[in-house]
């Protein structure tokens, strides 16, 4: 049987067994995917690299707890990386937020700063045609929800837009979404 | 049945995508655990869309080092169970002899596999280590300790492509809260931070890095005590420095 030909869903079974082997080939699978997703999302690579860390031993403790009612075994462990890496940029938002007051301003010149500008504008690049593809406004909350981890009334305070707004534009970017998703599939 | 629904489903699409808060989420969340069916069921298709967008983009690939820390971490417990040799399979009496042989070949595999799994992690960090190494443009430099930890010692190999290594011995783990961040300083420029280490009960730690290029020339290496989640700039205490070339 080659490696290609085990579904990730007889994988994560094998995992829950705590099979080594098996869980070797999901993380070659899977980790370009997950790490992606963090490098989008925390912007620096060895942040990325501990949350993949966090992530795969997390599904390693946890495979039994997987059911495919569930969704896919990809889609089960990339809701884990986001709950993580979502948990991580509101602790660093808490964090600025009481420090700004007592910071120094020539921090926000520090190279920290440009290393995150080069991965975001990286990142960036990468984003997909079918986020390219939605209206401006639309994208603009789509991201800051799925790769910035805000909340709608968070999306809100950052736009200067209605609450009412924002759900709208969110739900309208999901629709557009689907139908280009079914569009590439099909 | 999903006219009735059209409330839920809204709130479905922005719980998807981890948006929802406040009273609305606490709703939501209490309707699906209400048991939902198709709220339930939209929110996962909602998911696996988002993840097609994922697939549809260009991905990004992470350092060997980062599996070879998951296999040291999982380390305890765990057995081996190849995945050809998981799938059931039925024997017949008259194989006996055979199957015994047979599970004889098993055992090698198994050891084989074992082997492989454990340290091919392990092998791909030495690799990516051993490279930098035979770069020439990689350079040596020692780190001595500084401030709260005069004893510690650090070697930092360290490309100018951004990828590096750094090894630290001496190093008491740090407090709770606390981590080592590592950086890197050119001239007239502020330190960048490039990664955090984290040392063992011997005081022994290493971290492989891959940071974005410097356009400047590294001239300082530092390792600082800082609050977890620093790395805008350094606050604590210098622990670990190269001497100023």
């Amino acid at each position: 049987m080659s490696a290609q030909s085990i579904s990730p869903g007889y994988l994560i079974q094998q995992v829950a067994q705590q099979d080594r082997e098996a869980f070797s080939q999901l993380y070659d699978r899977c980790s370009p995917l997950v790490f992606s997703l963090a490098m989008r999302m925390l912007k620096v690579r060895s942040d990325a690299e501990d949350l993949l860390q966090e992530v795969f031993v997390q599904v390693w403790r946890q495979a039994s707890n997987y059911s495919a009612e569930r969704g896919s075994p990809e889609a089960w462990i990339i809701n884990i990386a986001r709950s993580r890496a979502i948990d991580k940029l509101r602790s660093i938002r808490r964090m600025e937020q009481s420090f700004v007051l007592t910071d120094d301003p020539a921090r926000a010149e520090s190279s920290d700063n440009v290393e995150t500008s080069a991965a975001e504008s990286e990142a960036k690049m990468a984003m997909s045609s079918a986020l390219v593809n939605l209206p401006e406004a639309q994208r603009r909350v789509l991201e800051l929800a799925y790769f910035d981890g805000l909340t709608q009334t968070e999306i809100a305070a950052r736009l200067k837009e209605p609450l009412g707004t924002v759900k709208t534009r969110m739900r309208s970017a999901i629709q557009r979404l689907r139908e280009i998703v079914r569009m590439q599939a099909a | 049945m999903a006219t009735a629904h059209e409330h839920w489903l809204e709130q479905g699409d922005i719980y998807a995508l981890g948006a929802l808060d406040g009273q609305e989420l606490k709703d939501f969340e209490a309707h699906l655990a209400s048991g939902c069916a198709i709220c339930e069921a939209y929110v996962r298709e909602t998911r696996e869309s988002l993840l097609l967008l994922h697939r549809a983009t260009t991905q990004f690939e992470p350092s060997p080092a980062v599996k070879a820390r998951i296999f040291d971490q999982i380390a305890d417990g765990g057995k081996v169970v190849p995945i050809g040799a998981a799938q059931p399979k039925r024997r017949r009496t008259w194989q006996r002899v055979v199957g015994t042989i047979a599970a004889g070949i098993a055992g090698v595999v198994i050891t084989a596999a074992y082997y492989h799994t454990r340290y091919e992690p392990r092998h791909s960090l030495y690799t990516a280590v051993i490279d930098l190494l035979r770069d020439p443009d990689t350079r040596d430099v020692a780190l001595y300790g500084a401030g709260p930890t005069p004893a510690a010692l650090g070697r930092f190999l360290w490309n100018k492509s951004g990828e590096g290594h750094l090894f630290v011995t001496n190093l008491p783990a740090a407090p709770e809260g606390k981590m080592y961040a590592v950086w890197t300083i050119a001239p007239q420029s502020p330190p960048r931070y490039v990664a955090s280490i984290r040392t063992d009960a011997r005081g022994q730690g290493g971290v492989h890095i891959n940071a974005a290029a410097s356009d400047k020339p590294i001239e300082t290496f530092a390792v600082t005590l800082e609050p977890v989640g620093t790395t805008a700039a350094p606050t604590g205490p210098m622990v670990l420095v190269s001497k100023q070339s």
